[in-house]
């Protein structure tokens, strides 16, 4: 699976990536080939606030539905409208164009205290 | 959990496998479940079925036996047919397990019960449980017979429902123009030590492997029943919309009186299709909404690949019409939908 070290991660299986002092959100490759198929992913309005771990959307496969959760607490600032139509970019591409949404952490620190890529690793293959 | 004699085929081809009915199937291939469901419905794919169960029931009283038992009349066919026929429950004419019998010959029929049913249908009807003995592929998709050409063209030429011995390579194999997908094909069951290599075969031909995944999304699309969803405990055939499975005409059967008290009443409920706006799937147990009221329930749902939208089948009152708007509560959201006629996709044949 792959884990690029340029990220943190969270123990639901998204990932964050720090741009400008806003995380770009989504789920990592262990969690979409899990999945399965992705036909429909369900994403927080923008403008949205959020708590850290609470459920902001849906991830449906053919064979099942799981939460997507926010890895840390902030306001939604832009969501993945193309996964509207073509949810399957979650699994094409989960760390690029498969991401769901960004969001402003109220903690700037917050990023700091997610998985890293080691830590993530030894968390898919235990 | 029980393994199909396909088993390390599956795992060599990368399979993601499920426990499905104590046994442990594919559930798709690295290709994914939506291109195998594609593969089916414009060219050909194949199916580890091995879980199926397999009861040969067999000497002069068999046909007598089985048609005491079952709601559909052998009588009907002949020896070198398969029919799809129903075991209920003789209290209250639920729907105990949907089944294919594949007349063999005169004196033998394989009973081809669901997977987790297998003991309760040896119950009714005796007869030996040779699961075991062999492997079932099925061949499934408009490309399905031309493929098989390749590998046997006694196979491919099996005509739908028919039943029918072939040699292949020296071993006998058992061949049925049936299936599961609503497309053409064929079911081949082939003994253990012979199974590797005609999976093998059909591969080679250009035949694409899918799991169990693509096969409930095919199912559904052709909005056939599944054992534990559209049919089971507290469900008839009537309900189900397969009152052409019961064979009036005929003489008692198990589960008949219930069932004709429940045809002068009139089924209280039917299965209808839901058509959803959206992509998003209904599911199994989310309420239809009629004008606030919770008036059904879905009891299969997913994402239809080919209409690209949520489907469902779902249990609504009888005089609900095709066309009727109705919302399906998923999770707590209203979703809109529309009552469709049923199969989802145009027939096209088995």
């Amino acid at each position: 699976m792959n884990v690029p070290d340029d990220l943190r991660y969270t123990t639901d299986h998204e990932w964050a990536r720090l741009e400008d002092g806003r995380l770009r959100v989504g789920i990592t490759d262990y969690a979409q080939d899990a999945l399965g198929d992705i036909v429909f992913v369900q994403l927080p309005e923008a403008g949205a606030t959020v708590e850290a771990a609470s459920s902001v959307g849906e991830i449906e496969s053919t064979k099942s539905v799981s939460d997507v959760y926010a890895p840390v607490a902030g306001d939604v600032i832009e969501v993945n409208g193309q996964l509207s139509e073509q949810p399957q970019q979650v699994n094409d591409d989960p760390y690029g164009e498969g991401w769901l949404c960004v969001i402003d952490p109220s903690d700037p620190a917050a990023f700091g205290t997610l998985l890293d890529a080691e830590a993530y690793r030894r968390l898919t293959s235990s | 959990m029980r393994t199909s004699p396909l088993d390390a085929a599956h795992r060599a081809l990368g399979a993601k496998m499920v426990p499905f009915g104590g046994w442990e199937m594919p559930l798709s291939y690295p290709g994914g479940t939506l291109a195998e469901h594609r593969a089916c419905r414009t060219s050909a794919v194949a199916f580890d079925v091995s879980h199926l169960g397999t009861v040969r029931v067999a000497g002069p009283q068999a046909f007598e036996t089985l048609n005491a038992s079952l709601t559909n009349d052998l009588g009907r066919i002949a020896p070198g047919r398969a029919q799809y026929t129903h075991l209920l429950d003789e209290a209250d004419a639920s729907v105990l397990d949907d089944i294919i019998v594949w007349w063999v010959a005169e004196e033998r029929f394989d009973v081809m019960p669901n997977a987790s049913n297998t003991a309760r249908v040896m119950g009714a009807v005796g007869g030996q449980d040779v699961t075991d003995t062999r492997a079932i592929v099925a061949v499934q998709g408009p490309e399905a017979r031309r493929r098989l050409q390749a590998v046997s063209p006694e196979a491919a030429e099996v005509p739908r429902f028919a039943v029918r011995q072939i040699d292949w390579r020296g071993t006998p194999v058992l061949v049925a123009g049936t299936g599961y997908t609503g497309e053409q094909g064929v079911e081949l069951a082939v003994p253990v030590d012979a199974a590797e290599a005609l999976w093998s075969a059909v591969l080679d031909a250009g035949v694409v492997p899918a799991g169990l995944g693509a096969r409930d999304t095919l199912r559904l699309e052709a909005a056939l029943p599944l054992h534990g969803h559209e049919l089971g405990p507290g469900i008839t055939p009537l309900q189900a919309g397969l009152g052409w499975v019961v064979a009036w005409n005929k003489g008692p059967f198990q589960g008949r009186d219930a069932l004709e008290d429940e045809r002068e009443r009139g089924p209280k409920r039917l299965l209808a299709g839901l058509a959803m706006q959206g992509r998003q799937p209904p599911r199994e147990g989310c309420a239809v909404m009629m004008d606030d009221a919770p008036e059904g329930v879905v009891t299969s749902g997913n994402f239809s690949p080919m209409l690209e939208r949520g489907i469902a089948l779902a249990f609504l009152p009888p005089q609900v019409e095709v066309g009727t708007a109705v919302e399906v509560d998923v999770r707590n959201r209203r979703l809109p939908a529309s009552v469709t006629k049923l199969p989802f996709l145009a027939k096209k044949g088995a």
